[in-house]
């Protein structure tokens, strides 16, 4: 596929030439780190000298690094779930022909993409704070809660979190399904219609089984996002003092700059990169059918 | 169910996330014509009797030594150089892994593709530690050659010069004579400029947005992008001592920090679209 002519000096000569600038960068800022990384991780905390495997069997062994992975795996499968089953019935809802002003829609809720995690969260942590949201106080003065609500408090923090997550990226995964919803062939709706399916038959019976690789691609990708969250939980707890070892990032940041163990942290990164891509590796098992992976695609 | 109630369910369903999504954007524009007291004195989703408006933009760009006009620039420099050097690179070497064949083309490929697995997050704390080593944390170039890696890129460039650039074309400027430079230049790069475009909007827009990585770092105030100078003012809220609160501050600048992206995104939404679902359609 990729040229057909022999090959010859230049065009070897080309190649080397055009991939280098890359391949530099990325053995600088990819390979080195990681390597780096492993290296140090290999050593004890403080004195630096040689420690085997004593910082993962210290990071296999701590709780809060645990706690902080179980958490996000708690919060993956209720935050997941309800954002993709959303981002689907969007989805669904602004492919159909019910749908009038799809494009302002869409547009709306692909808006949050272009507002970093910080603002979000600063926009939130006010918008959850009674004394400057008094709709919070509203429950109270009704006389159906003993004070106002106070979604930031410790206990209830983490689905704070989850309905700031959801307000970011509700609408990327939604952009990603109905853009795979227009690749499917309008024949076969027509000819569903014709037979006399109802809509919400070809929403449910014909269109989401064609796209059922497209929201796993998405579940995956935001199961990825999860194990990573940094951002939200620290400015929560910038502003209204959540807790600052809510995920493992920020516990692999805490051990790094609070407590100066980089070899402890640096265990903590490897592992976290491992369990992410042990995730990734499933997904990839499942979608993956040829072995050339340009080939893939198309 | 009728066709009538179906069709105003999933309108309610529409209109329901759409205020969801609209709801803090507008708070966060009327929010920021309020002082500290009418913050906490006022309807909250009502604009102020008097607007604070040209007060509390002094007090943004004053506050601090004016360290917010830092912000921005820095922002900028940051999300530019950043985008422009990852398109560029990422462009070369996607363009070879399509268009040539050579020794390492499957080594090459396969350290792109397995790269994408790696989560991004997980480098942060290693790359810190890697440039404390080479002396290049806290400076522009620790932050912007770190986010110019872009495996994606490299990989999304590849899948798209395979359709965009005609093998046949390339061999008709060989036969007339152009080297491999020249026909990357008049031959591929003009079909090759959508994609490029996509990559940019997504490098610069994530490079604009990223928070951990700047965080970790930079140490000096005059570096820091906007995600983590506004982080630094956020923290600063509730600190006991402060004498003025930087409510108005934080919320303003905020704003100030999206209202560019923000009032674009509807002329960048189409390119920036195609760059995210290009994953989920290889998948398919």
């Amino acid at each position: 596929m990729a040229a057909r002519s022999r090959p010859d000096a230049a065009q070897r000569r080309a190649a080397a030439g055009l991939t280098t600038p890359f391949l530099i960068l990325f053995a600088v800022f990819f390979v080195a780190p990681l390597a780096y990384s492993i290296a140090e991780s290999l050593r004890a905390g403080g004195t630096g000298a040689f420690a085997g495997l004593l910082n993962y069997r210290a990071v296999l062994a701590n709780g809060q690094y645990w706690g902080g992975v179980t958490r996000m795996a708690y919060f993956g499968v209720i935050q997941v779930s309800f954002m993709i089953i959303l981002a689907i019935l969007l989805a669904l809802f602004l492919d159909s022909i019910y749908c009038r002003g799809r494009r302002v829609f869409a547009l709306v809720y692909f808006l949050p993409y272009a507002v970093p995690g910080v603002i979000a969260a600063i926009m939130w942590a006010f918008l959850l704070e009674p004394d400057l949201d008094g709709a919070l106080k509203l429950p109270h003065l009704a006389g159906l809660a003993s004070g106002p609500l106070t979604p930031l408090s410790y206990r209830s923090a983490l689905y704070a979190i989850m309905l700031i997550v959801t307000w970011e990226f509700t609408g990327y995964n939604m952009t990603i399904l109905l853009t795979s919803l227009t690749s499917v062939p309008g024949q076969i709706v027509e000819a569903a219609r014709i037979d006399g399916c109802s809509e919400l038959g070809i929403a449910l019976r014909i269109k989401f089984p064609l796209i059922r690789r497209t929201v796993l691609f998405t579940v995956i990708l935001s199961v990825i996002g999860t194990l990573q969250l940094f951002n939200e939980p620290v400015l929560l707890n910038d502003i209204a003092g959540i807790g600052s070892s809510y995920t493992p990032n920020q516990i692999i940041y805490n051990t790094a700059f609070s407590f100066g163990n980089e070899p402890l942290a640096a265990a903590q990164s490897v592992l976290l990169a491992a369990v992410t891509i042990g995730a990734t590796v499933v997904f990839y098992s499942l979608v993956r059918r040829r072995a050339d992976p340009l080939r893939m695609a198309r | 169910m009728s066709a009538r109630l179906k069709t105003s369910a999933g309108t309610a369903l529409a209109i329901l996330a759409a205020v969801y999504v609209l709801a803090p954007l507008y708070w966060l524009l009327i929010a920021s014509t309020k002082n500290t007291s009418q913050l906490f004195g006022t309807a909250t989703f009502l604009p102020p009797a008097h607007l604070s408006l040209g007060s509390n933009l002094a007090a943004l760009f004053s506050f601090g030594g004016g360290d917010f006009r830092y912000w921005i620039i820095n922002s900028a420099v940051y999300a530019t150089v950043t985008a422009a050097l990852a398109t560029g690179v990422s462009t070369l070497c996607g363009y070879s892994l399509a268009k040539y064949r050579f020794r390492m083309r499957r080594p090459v490929l396969g350290l792109v593709v397995g790269s994408l697995m790696v989560p991004a997050t997980a480098l942060v704390v290693p790359i810190f530690m890697l440039e404390s080593y080479l002396h290049l944390n806290n400076s522009y170039a620790g932050v912007i050659l770190p986010l110019a890696v872009y495996p994606f890129g490299a990989y999304f460039m590849a899948i798209y010069a395979l359709d965009a650039v005609p093998d046949t074309l390339m061999d008709a400027a060989r036969i007339d004579g152009a080297g491999e430079l020249a026909i990357f230049w008049r031959v591929a790069r003009p079909v090759l400029m959508p994609g490029m475009a996509t990559l940019f909007l997504l490098a610069f827009i994530g490079t604009w947005n990223n928070y951990f990585l700047p965080l970790v770092v930079l140490g000096s105030p005059d570096k820091f992008p906007l995600t983590v100078g506004l982080g630094t003012w956020a923290s600063e809220l509730h600190l006991a001592g402060s004498s003025q609160p930087l409510y108005p501050e934080v919320i303003l600048g905020s704003l100030v920090s999206v209202l560019p992206l923000l009032i674009l995104f509807p002329f960048l939404q189409k390119y920036i679209a195609r760059g995210l679902t290009f994953g989920a359609i290889a998948g398919e």
